[in-house]
Parts: C-alpha cells; sequence; structure tokens
C-alpha cells in the first residue's frame, strides 16, 4: 500500500532509504553529526560509520572524527537525508 | 508502532551492508571504545559488556573533560540514560574556528 505511493511513505520508510548513504543529524542542543547510515531501530538509535561530530560551544567550532559510533536515539531532532556539511 | 522495520535482516536499502544498532552492540564487546555523554565528558577504556538499555561496563577507563585526561577508573559502570554515542576508536581531535 504506502509502497506504491510515494506521497504515503512513513518517516521511518524515509529513513530506512538513506541506508546507505550520508545523512546529517541535528542534535538538540548545539550538536550536529554527519556520516554514513549503517542501520538504526524503533527508538532512531543509530550506526553511522566516517563521522563527524560538530559541537557548538563559546569558544567556536570542536570537530571530532569518529570511525563507527552507536549514537543514542534520545537527543536526535532532526535528520537531513544526503547530509550536506554544516559549513556556514 | 510499525516503523521501518530495520530491524529485520536484509530490510534495508543498500543491499545487505547493514548494521542496526543490535548488531553493532554485539559487534564491539571486548573493543576499545569511546564513550560519549550528554555531559560532554568522554570515557575511553575496554568494552566489558553492554545491554539493549546502553548500560556499559567498561575497563581501563580514562576519563576526559574538554579533551583533557582528569581521572582513570579500573572498572567503570556507566547507566545507559547519560550515554550520547558509542564510538569505535581511531579518533583525531581538533579545535577550530
Amino acid at each position: 500500500m504506502s509502497q506504491n505511493n510515494p506521497s504515503q511513505l512513513l518517516p521511518s520508510e524515509l529513513i530506512d532509504r538513506c541506508i546507505g548513504s550520508k545523512i546529517w543529524v541535528i542534535m538538540k542542543g548545539d550538536k550536529e553529526l554527519v556520516g554514513t547510515l549503517c542501520g538504526f531501530d524503533v527508538y532512531v538509535n543509530m550506526v553511522l560509520e566516517d563521522v563527524t561530530e560538530y559541537e557548538y560551544t563559546a569558544e567556536g567550532r570542536r570537530i571530532t572524527k569518529l570511525d563507527q559510533i552507536l549514537l543514542n536515539g534520545n537527543n536526535i531532532a532532526i535528520l537531513v537525508p544526503g547530509g550536506s556539511p554544516p559549513d556556514v | 508502532m510499525s516503523t521501518g522495520g530495520a530491524d529485520k535482516p536484509g530490510s534495508g536499502g543498500a543491499g545487505g551492508a547493514v548494521k542496526t544498532p543490535s548488531d553493532f552492540l554485539k559487534s564491539i564487546r571486548g573493543r576499545p571504545v569511546v564513550v560519549k555523554l550528554n555531559s560532554g565528558v568522554d570515557y575511553r577504556g575496554i568494552l566489558a559488556c553492554l545491554d539493549g538499555y546502553m548500560n556499559i561496563a567498561m575497563e581501563q577507563t580514562e576519563e576526559y573533560v574538554n579533551g583533557q585526561l582528569k581521572n582513570k577508573y579500573g572498572d567503570a559502570f556507566i547507566r545507559g540514560n547519560n550515554v550520547l554515542y558509542i564510538s569505535t576508536t581511531k579518533r583525531t581531535l581538533s579545535d577550530g574556528a
């Protein structure tokens, strides 16, 4: 049913289509991550690969590179498929 | 709740390379990891065991606050609700602009 009509795509199906490609994760608070999505579960905990973490602090932007992570879904606010880098 | 079924093997769009959170948890036991908490504090050490709540037991744990080593613990238990992410190690830090 929902498979055939693109306007009836569940949010989780949209995320499922991002598996294997870059995704941009905007967290609650001043944190963003960009990485390749490997998988996720019903809580939208996510496994990400080749991750760049951006933390916005009073001292400026801190960048951390990470190999492979399991990201807790609890603080995820927005997911952007394609993984546009936050280079503003 | 019916979500995308990402827990089922082979349901992903990328043709077999899917690694769900439970797969990840299974694969990292005994490996060196970095655990970052919501507070921003990092714990590096050997992952002894963990569960689906992301409760974690670590060995040879080093506590990093703002990238600086603050403490060492032989054994440490981290309650899962505090965990932001669990990462396999190999990482570089760079402070910028």
